[in-house]
């Protein structure tokens, strides 16, 4: 079950992320379950896995956004770096990121009891 | 304006367009409380929904990278079609580099990503409308509706801003004004009006384009124009005409120009239209004419005008402005006999000496002045009638002019039945005179006048008969007690036979009219003894006294009395 403290502990900023979302509780967690549905890590496994990095950037950009602006850190912070080593189309070890991505996600997906 | 926005309950409509729906709905869950919010997923759905013209958007939010058409081709869309310039633009962004290009295509703002905290956002779109909003009522009021030039008062606060930066330049005030458009709009419709002073407007814009110049439309049919000077301004007014002559059917719009050049930068940007507006109205009326040019000579006369209009109030009291009189006899007896006499205003002004009548008369008649100058007059007369009547035992009426101001006073009947009053008067001791050419004027409402006067006993005199129009017509429908023969008649009468049966008639007139006859201006022996071989009845003029003042007019009766 999703609680404040279990998201505190997990890493996100909870404070930063309730305030955006005018301190609604209910409302936080809803968007929170929503962003579960997002297929934006297979989208990105899948651009990456065929070197799209053009694909790949579009997809890290998108879903970089609204990790931000949910203060999901633990997620936010490798799509985040991700995202601007394939805005400048460098060659580095993606498939590294997207593991951590993974970890992280599923971290998530647990504590929302998926 | 905070109060309207504040009170009127308006919620403006805001449209967010992004793609992730998790970053809708944040922004929503935002805005919704004061906004109505309306999504967009890309530029394309964002696009179809603004040519929804029952909607109108207050705020665009906007995301850049979206798929379909992405922000920047939204922007781009907007820009060609000039619809920036109307729903302002917040673009929501992280990169700095993205920034510069949204400004580029209209951007007014910028929301960063991840979003700043919800009061930003909050005070960004508030802020942002506002803006809009001001700019787009300013927007409406800067301009003529109907012809797109400037409105009067931005007309003027634009000058005074280029003036800022154009202290050294020449420039010239120039005012265009349509002879009798009224005519035209009631001829023609307000239509072809219109369509007229669009056209004169065009052209003026035209004229402007491309230097510092700027118009406006005053009123109806007058535009003033601010421009680098010019020497003449022959070519604009011809190709006015030409352009007129082809747009309308009407036979001849005239137009007038009043140029006020290298215009006197001391002065306010108002003062210099008033210039060129007196230029132009000089030629009101005269065909030969369509450009006139402020003189130095006409701002003298001005300037003296001006003076006499602020001084008038001082002089009745400091007695600058004194009333004189003269003597009218009766010439019919074997001996001329003192009758009545003739109110008259002279000013001695402390600076400019003795003022003719002719300078100022004519100028308080066409500021209504004329009114004050004639009631202090009409008092002053009132008072030496009483005085000279307990003085000598005798009643000497006296005239007074009554202007054709005075006409339309409702009051009239009552500010004399008053000083009647006050001076213990009966009406047959004070003469009223008018002109024919209060007749010219409004023949109904004088005849209306005179005949409630006359019934309540004052004896009505027509002055200056024979100098105006409409004589003859005029005497069968007013009624008057005296006929006041112009002093041209008596000055030519002498001077050949024609002139002489002219003053015979106009004695012929009195006579069918059953009524006397004063001559004016009677200065010589022989004009008296033709007026009194001819059957002229009484006689006013420098050959009996020049109006004099009360004191020296005391001798005149004395020497009566005795």
């Amino acid at each position: 079950m999703l609680s404040i403290e279990a998201l505190r502990e997990y890493g996100a900023d909870v404070d930063e992320g309730m305030h955006r979302c005018m301190d609604n509780e209910q409302f936080y967690f809803m968007l929170i379950n929503k962003i579960l549905d997002d297929s934006s890590i297979e989208k990105l496994e899948e651009a990456i896995g065929s070197e799209n990095l053009e694909a790949a950037f579009e997809a890290a950009h998108g879903f970089k956004g609204v990790l931000g602006n949910l203060a999901l850190t633990p997620v936010y912070k490798p799509v985040s770096e991700m995202t601007e080593l394939l805005r400048s189309k460098e060659k580095a070890d993606y498939g590294k990121y997207i593991e951590e991505i993974k970890i992280k996600w599923a971290k998530l997906k647990d504590m929302c009891g998926q | 304006m905070e109060k309207f926005r504040e009170s009127n309950g308006l919620r403006r409509r805001v449209l967010v367009v992004d793609d992730e729906m998790i970053n809708r709905e944040i922004l929503g869950n935002i805005l919704n409380e004061h906004y109505e919010v309306t999504f967009a997923e890309n530029g394309r759905q964002a696009y179809d929904l603004l040519q929804e013209r029952d909607k109108k958007y207050s705020l665009i939010l906007l995301d850049l990278f979206m798929p379909e058409m992405d922000g920047f081709e939204f922007m781009e869309k907007l820009k060609s079609k000039g619809e920036t310039n109307s729903i302002p633009v917040i673009v929501m962004t992280s990169e700095k580099t993205a920034e510069v290009k949204s400004i580029k295509l209209g951007a007014v703002d910028f929301i960063t990503k991840p979003y700043d905290m919800p009061e930003v956002i909050l005070a960004r779109c508030e802020r942002i409308i506002e803006l809009y909003e001001d700019k787009s009522i300013i927007r409406s009021a800067e301009k003529d509706g109907l012809t797109g030039l400037y409105s009067k008062d931005f007309f003027f606060e634009y000058i005074r801003q280029i003036e800022n930066y154009n202290q050294s330049d020449s420039v010239d005030a120039v005012v265009f004004n349509v002879e009798r458009f009224k005519l035209i709009n009631e001829l023609h419709g307000r239509v072809e009006g219109d369509n007229i002073l669009c056209r004169i407007a065009d052209i003026i814009s035209q004229d402007l384009e491309g230097s510092l110049g700027i118009g406006c439309r005053v009123e109806a049919d007058t535009f003033y124009v601010y421009c680098y000077h010019k020497d003449n301004y022959d070519d604009i007014l011809e190709l006015l005409r030409q352009e007129l002559s082809e747009l309308s059917q009407i036979p001849k719009v005239r137009l007038r120009i009043g140029v006020y050049s290298n215009v006197d930068k001391e002065i306010r940007p108002e003062n210099w239209f008033d210039r060129a507006k007196a230029a132009c109205d000089r030629i009101r009326g005269d065909y030969t004419q369509q450009i006139s040019y402020y003189s130095s000579e006409q701002h003298e006369r001005e300037l003296y005008q001006e003076r006499l209009i602020n001084d008038i109030v001082k002089a009745i009291a400091d007695k600058d402005l004194r009333v004189f009189f003269q003597p009218k006899y009766d010439i019919q007896s074997d001996k001329p006999v003192l009758k009545s006499a003739e109110a008259l205003i002279r000013w001695q002004h402390p600076e400019f000496g003795l003022i003719s009548p002719g300078d100022f008369i004519p100028l308080f008649e066409s500021n209504g002045l004329i009114q004050r100058l004639d009631n202090f007059v009409w008092e002053e007369a009132a008072f030496r009638i009483k005085t000279w009547r307990e003085k000598y035992g005798v009643t000497i009426p006296i005239s007074v002019n009554v202007s054709r101001i005075d006409i339309y006073d409702p009051e009239l009947e009552e500010k004399f039945i008053k000083i009647l009053d006050r001076y213990e008067l009966t009406p047959n001791e004070m003469m009223l005179e008018i002109t024919e050419s209060a007749y010219a004027d409004n023949a109904n409402a004088l005849i209306g006048v005179v005949k409630n006067l006359r019934e309540k006993g004052f004896r009505i005199e027509m002055d200056d008969f024979g100098s105006g129009y409409s004589s003859l017509n005029m005497l069968t429908t007013l009624p008057i007690d005296v006929l006041k023969m112009d002093m041209k008649f008596v000055r030519n009468m002498n001077k050949d036979e024609k002139s002489m049966k002219l003053v015979e008639l106009v004695l012929d007139i009195a006579k069918f009219l059953n009524v006397p006859v004063v001559a004016e201006g009677v200065e010589e022996e022989s004009q008296l003894s033709a007026l009194k071989k001819i059957g002229c009845d009484l006689v006013q003029g420098y050959y009996f006294s020049k109006p004099v003042p009360p004191d020296q007019f005391e001798r005149l009766i004395e020497k009566e009395v005795k």
